[in-house]
């Protein structure tokens, strides 16, 4: 036992995830082709739009459910919302915001990306912490509008007409998962402008939009695309009944910042935040690079139903780092 | 330089005298006696003083210059120095701007430059100091506070003007497989000093306070290299040593120091302690455990990532009291009070030292309860004092041991 605990905290963490990722992104994009669907209700980014996906986004099914008129919310459809939601509940759980880190084809498209700005020699670029603080709240306003509008096809607002059913999908529309992931079944149909509307054309032309920016901000930024999901946001109102979690012990942290340094997403609470156990924060997406650099014994780890599979170790650490290896 | 050997040999000489000491610790001390006669370890490259743990070592190695540190701990120097320096300055800048002075001819011969962290006043004014006599000083600046984005910008900012001013010394560029080469190479020597640190925290101890203050003192002025073949060798007799051994005896108090740096050969307080009977299972100074423990960590192997590392592994966890708010300490010291299993603490000031003794109440008020004994002490390099001091660390030690006697 004392041995594959060793041999699992030396692990590769970068290696082991990139395989992954490639795994998921496989599955997600191609496992159609095999008849492999895991479902439509999943908390991450397999997308309806693609022809070949094994399984596909929640928000998708979330959206529709949410122009249901309230009258007939507490009548059997109520009870489809329930089971969709429960549904996605329960995947979630199973790895918390792992599902970003390890299994969401767009987040690994980005990774890809920041491969190539690495092997390039660009440098990262790194926001300030006020910044950072007002993007964090892009994702919430997202997540909220996702069920609002909606909601105004079903509902009347304080009297206000319906919307029409052009915008039923509208986080979908703008979304760079319903134009990219096509992509690589060589489908480009959603790389358009639908004039049919002037909804529509709105939504599609905004769509293109994010699309661009999309790649370049990934490109220059790590997880760029990540900062505005409102997927992520909507997995942190669930995250604390996450089967797996990452733990940090504040009386073993130095501060070195080494965890802050290799946060993809910047979280600079995981190097300075001493009193939370629970150190996932709604921006985190449970990659566990921080747990690879972190040179304190039992400093951070990743546990899965109370078992620690992940620690931080000073041996570690030393290996990771490519030093020459001297048995702590 | 005649009466430095002397002091060092004296120093040697009582240290070789505690029980169960590996023998590999010889060749520690025949490099700081060595280096106490005025011999430097021989090398083709630019030759760069050194004080202070903040000064970046990976950048000095990437750069092809050799570092020496030379903050000094000889009463010899101190007393050269005195003659010079206000008598409230400390006794390390006494000593350290005596050495420089009385040796003026060989150290200007031997240093391309002098790199100086603007850490506490004296070493700042040591540097200015310094600067008249006609040593080429580099101030690093360094800011006064650590954990402010603000902080992070201008260190590494002061990093980067570094790397620019040793370049034109050495003449070579930084460069990413450079850095990457010595980031590694100070990764080992981390590496390698954790492992020393095992042995010494160990039940059974296999190694004394004193030796690990010899082996990081000698960090200072050796060749990279040469210092980690022999802590290689010096673990490899340490895993060897017999399980049922150890260094003082199965009963000895457990001390935890820390303050002002105890640079050999002024070794007295820690010598002091282990030859009373007590046994130092760890250290939170910059003469010895902060040197080493820290490592650099990068995210991207490419220059823009890993000269910002380097700059973090010298601010972000360095306890050193001119920061502020440092509370980085305190918790250091709780932390090493537990993982050591320490029965006390004990904190040495020098005279003259202000951050320290100002930061000595503080500390020990955020420890927690069940700590153990404090003892507190001011000192400096001068031989005046050991009988008194003695006298002290003696008493400390009973009061541990009675403690205990109560406890069981």
């Amino acid at each position: 036992m004392g041995k594959i605990k060793r041999a699992l905290n030396l692990a590769d963490i970068g290696r082991f995830r990139f395989w992954v990722q490639l795994l998921f992104f496989a599955l997600l994009v191609y496992g159609g082709y095999l008849a492999i669907n895991i479902g439509d209700q999943l908390p991450t980014f397999g997308c309806v739009f693609e022809e070949g996906r094994g399984g596909s986004c929640y928000l998708m099914g979330f959206q529709h459910q949410m122009a249901t008129p309230w009258s007939r919310l507490f009548t059997g459809r109520g009870i489809g919302v329930l089971i969709g939601l429960l549904t996605f509940f329960g995947f979630f759980i199973i790895f918390n915001k792992a599902w970003c880190g390890y299994t969401c084809p767009l987040g690994t498209i980005q990774d890809w990306l920041t491969i190539l700005r690495r092997r390039m020699g660009i440098r990262d670029s790194e926001y300030s912490a006020a910044v950072f603080k007002r993007l964090k709240i892009i994702k919430y306003v997202l997540l909220l509008l996702l069920i609002l509008i909606p909601m105004a096809i079903g509902n009347s607002f304080f009297g206000l007409g319906k919307l029409n059913h052009d915008f039923g999908v509208p986080f979908c529309m703008v979304c760079p998962g319903r134009t990219v992931m096509p992509l690589f079944i060589g489908d480009p149909s959603q790389l358009a402008i639908d004039f049919s509307s002037l909804t529509k054309m709105v939504f599609t032309t905004l769509g293109m939009l994010v699309t661009g920016v999309f790649f370049v901000g990934s490109f220059l930024k790590k997880r760029f695309f990540c900062l505005f999901c409102p997927m992520s946001a909507f997995h942190y109102i669930f995250h604390k009944a996450g089967l797996l979690r990452l733990i940090k012990d504040g009386s073993k942290c130095t501060k070195c910042g080494n965890c802050y340094r290799a946060c993809d997403m910047g979280i600079r609470a995981i190097a300075e935040d001493l009193e939370s156990r629970n150190i996932v924060k709604d921006d985190c997406m449970m990659c566990l690079k921080c747990i690879a650099v972190c040179p304190e014994d039992g400093c951070l780890k990743a546990s899965w139903l109370g078992a620690t599979v992940y620690e931080a170790t000073a041996e570690g650490f030393y290996k990771r780092m490519g030093d020459e290896e001297v048995e702590q | 330089m005649l009466h430095l050997a002397m002091e060092a040999e004296e120093v040697l000489g009582r240290i070789g005298e505690l029980p169960g000491r590996c023998k590999s610790l010889k060749y520690f001390g025949e490099r700081l006696l060595a280096f106490s006669r005025g011999e430097l370890p021989e090398t083709t490259q630019k030759r760069l003083g050194t004080m202070c743990v903040q000064v970046p070592e990976e950048i000095l190695h990437a750069l092809g210059a050799t570092p020496v540190r030379l903050c000094d701990g000889s009463y010899a120097y101190d007393r050269v120095g005195a003659e010079f320096m206000p008598a409230k300055s400390c006794p390390l800048t006494r000593a350290t701007m005596g050495k420089l002075h009385i040796n003026q001819e060989f150290w200007s011969d031997k240093l391309d430059g002098i790199v100086i962290p603007t850490t506490c006043d004296q070493k700042r004014k040591m540097a200015e100091n310094l600067a008249t006599m006609g040593y080429p000083v580099i101030n690093l600046e360094m800011p006064a506070t650590r954990d402010t984005e603000l902080a992070v910008a201008y260190w590494q900012e002061s990093m980067k003007r570094l790397a620019v001013q040793i370049q034109d010394i050495t003449g070579t560029k930084l460069t990413r497989r450079n850095l990457k080469r010595a980031i590694a190479a100070s990764g080992l020597s981390s590496q390698l000093f954790r492992k020393l640190q095992r042995f010494q925290q160990l039940e059974r101890p296999r190694l004394y306070g004193v030796d690990m203050f010899l082996v990081m003192s000698c960090y200072f002025i050796d060749e990279q290299a040469s210092w980690q073949e022999a802590v290689r060798t010096l673990l490899a007799e340490c895993e060897e040593y017999p399980a049922d051994r150890q260094v003082g005896q199965p009963n000895s108090p457990r001390v935890l120091f820390t303050g002002s740096p105890a640079i050999f050969p002024n070794l007295k307080t820690p010598l002091l302690i282990e030859e009373s009977g007590g046994i130092i299972v760890g250290d939170e100074s910059c003469s010895s455990s902060r040197i080493l423990y820290d490592a650099v960590a990068y995210d991207e192997d490419q220059l823009y990532d890993m000269l910002p590392a380097v700059a973090d592994r010298y601010l972000k966890p360095c306890t050193c009291p001119c920061f502020t708010p440092n509370d980085n300490r305190s918790r250091k010291i709780a932390e090493l009070l537990e993982t050591c299993r320490a029965d006390g603490l004990v904190y040495k000031t020098l005279s003259g030292c202000l951050p320290y003794e100002l930061e000595q109440r503080t500390v020990s008020e955020s420890l927690p309860g069940d700590r153990g004994p404090l003892l507190f002490v001011e000192t400096d390099y001068s031989p005046e004092d050991v009988g008194q001091l003695a006298t002290r660390v003696e008493a400390f030690l009973e009061s541990i041991q009675n403690r205990r006697r109560k406890r069981n």
